[in-house]
């Protein structure tokens, strides 16, 4: 062995010689403690996920924290999914926040995508002003209209219905500057040979611009699914029939009015809510990743 | 049918001129009806009824009598109103601050890092929270954060002679258990922006004070940061604003009343109460245009700081 050493030693008195060298040698250990780093982050990151995930099956935690606290359950038992889906509605909850999602992204796709073409590629007279009005909508917190929006549905009567979901969505200002600046960037030259071949406008952006605006519109309902799915606040004052909630809701009600901590079964109704975006998170991770990093550098 | 008129007119557009709307405007305003009704029905028409029932004494509907000045008289008289403010502004400085320049310590060290797996790897771990909805990481934060011995991170902190916190039920610290939430599950949409950010700062600007002999800590503090002071400025407002609209965590941790001791009682949990709880819309309107001037103002101030360093 002593060779060996010996060796190493030599090689690193030569290497310190030569810049070149050490930069490799340094970069190497830098990068181990790069990673060192980020995976003890990482940890940190995931523990609370693990935690409530192991909780979820834990039996003994059904009414309160088990102390000592543990990671691992004592007595492994999927009766507290049972249990987490007989006091709350899950699935249907699930399926009303799907209902809600899918209608709202409609509406809002559409409207975005039409008045972004309209505003981009159609110019019509005010055109500018519908986009400055657009844009200066997005500076109005939802907090400051919910209180006229509220009592407008009450007096339409529209309260406890989707309407109340599907009507404000029409004004997705964001998604509408986002359209245009999308379609700023396709030619102006297809409208014009269409419609010098006789189509007309609506035909030329329903069937020539739209198919063109996907990658767009599925950045738009990323977007928009996540915001939807895990809203509270207008869930909250809009719906009142257990029947029709949302799964944030039925989720927040229920831990907002139990009595007792009921930790696992809390914890599995949690992991169930989550299952919808986390697995639509793995598939799409890397579009979803995209559309958050080009919807913060366009703003 | 408008779209066959349009299709008639629209080749021949010397025609079309002596209209004042030609068919091509006439698409134009059919396309971006939706939008339009969307922003007079949902935004202009409930800042102007905001605005009018502020001056109201409303129970439940859109008409009441006037009273002048009365409710943002009572508003600013109203100590809770001054309190919840002041909880907002300390749980947004802090969760704005910290989450910003953790975000872009984070973001450069996953830049750095060789590998493009492990790059996509943390760049995944670090965003994954970010798609829990805050009722659920609400809910997971009140078990972790449990007080007394039986919660796990005092358990944990307990190893190393800390005494068990009361995360959520000490009035001195739970706005920050709050924060510490926050930075959990807001600190991967930052970093994602920020890595976006870093990837556009141009190479040889590295290269060239390579070549000028400058170590890495230099080239971070006169390039990469200098580069990004957009996005950072953009980074705070966007982060400020979110903050001052507090409402669901706090909510669901605290009731209505922002338990412990009103400690975590902010503006939008005020004028929730005001409006739902004790229907005095016309009270919780003027704490909402009171909130709404406090964000203007912030983030003006926040645009004008940032064009005056520019001319430094």
């Amino acid at each position: 062995m002593q060779p060996a050493i010996d060796k190493t030693i030599m090689n690193k008195d030569k290497n310190d010689q030569s810049p070149r060298g050490t930069m490799t040698k340094q970069r190497r250990i830098g990068n181990f403690f790069l990673i060192l780093v980020l995976s003890i982050g990482s940890l940190v990151m995931i523990i609370p996920f693990l935690w409530m995930l192991f909780t979820s099956f834990d039996w003994q935690a059904r009414l309160n924290i088990p102390f000592p606290p543990r990671f691992w359950p004592e007595e492994f038992s999927t009766r507290t999914y049972t249990l987490a889906f007989s006091n709350i509605p899950m699935l249907k909850y699930i399926f009303n926040s799907l209902i809600i999602s899918v209608g709202v992204i409609l509406v809002s796709l559409f409207s975005a995508v039409m008045s972004g073409y309209a505003i981009s590629k159609l110019k019509f007279k005010g055109a500018a002003i519908v986009l400055v009005l657009a844009l200066s909508t997005m500076m109005i917190p939802f907090e400051m209209t919910m209180i006229p929006q509220y009592l407008l549905f009450n007096y339409l009567n529209l309260l406890d219905s989707y309407w109340a979901f599907y009507l404000p969505a029409l004004n997705f200002a964001f998604g509408t500057f986002l359209a245009k600046s999308f379609i700023d960037q396709l030619p102006g030259t297809l409208r014009e040979a269409a419609i010098i071949d006789g189509a007309g406008e609506i035909k030329v952006f329903w069937q020539i611009y739209l198919p063109l605006c996907i990658p767009i519109l599925a950045t738009m309902a990323i977007l928009q699914f996540l915001a939807v799915w895990n809203d509270l606040l207008w869930p909250l004052l809009a719906l009142n029939t257990p029947d029709k909630f949302t799964i944030q809701l039925g989720l927040a009600l229920f831990s907002y009015n139990k009595t007792t901590p009921m930790p696992s079964i809390i914890m599995a109704a949690t992991t169930v809510s989550l299952i919808p975006v986390v697995v639509t998170y793995l598939f799409l991770q890397r579009y979803i990743v995209e559309s958050i990093a080009l919807s913060g550098i366009k703003q | 049918m408008a779209s066959k008129t349009v299709s008639e007119h629209s080749g021949v557009s010397t025609k079309v001129k002596r209209k004042f709307f030609s068919s091509r405007d006439w698409a134009g305003y059919i396309l971006s009806a939706p939008l339009i009704i969307g922003i007079l029905g949902f935004a202009v028409y409930p800042m102007v009824a905001a605005f009018i029932m502020s001056f109201q004494r409303t129970a439940n509907s859109l008409t009441g009598d006037w009273v002048g000045l009365r409710n943002y008289v009572y508003v600013i008289g109203d100590s809770l109103f001054w309190k919840a403010v002041y909880n907002t502004f300390y749980m947004g400085v802090l969760s704005v601050i910290l989450g910003v320049s953790l975000s872009f310590i984070l973001a450069t060290l996953i830049h750095n890092v060789p590998w493009l797996r492990w790059k996509n790897f943390f760049k995944g771990v670090y965003f994954l929270p970010n798609v829990v909805s805050l009722v659920a990481t609400s809910i997971l934060f009140t078990l972790l954060f449990n007080p007394g011995q039986g919660g796990i991170l005092n358990f944990f902190l307990g190893f190393f002679g800390v005494e068990p916190i009361g995360w959520f039920t000490d009035p001195s610290v739970a706005r920050f258990s709050i924060v510490l939430m926050t930075l959990w599950g807001m600190l991967g949409y930052n970093t994602i922006i920020f890595i976006a950010a870093l990837t556009s700062v141009p190479r040889d600007l590295y290269e060239a004070a390579e070549v000028d002999g400058a170590n890495w800590f230099k080239k971070w503090f006169y390039i990469t940061i200098p580069y990004l002071r957009p996005i950072i400025v953009f980074m705070v407002i966007m982060g400020t604003i979110s903050a001052m609209k507090r409402f669901t965590d706090v909510w669901l941790i605290g009731g209505t009343a922002g338990n412990p001791a009103g400690s975590l009682m902010t503006a939008v949990l005020y004028i929730y109460r005001n409006a739902f709880l004790s229907s005095q819309m016309g009270v919780a309107t003027a704490a909402s245009y009171l909130l709404f001037i406090m964000i203007l103002v912030l983030t003006v101030s926040l645009l004008l700081l940032n064009r005056r360093s520019n001319f430094d």
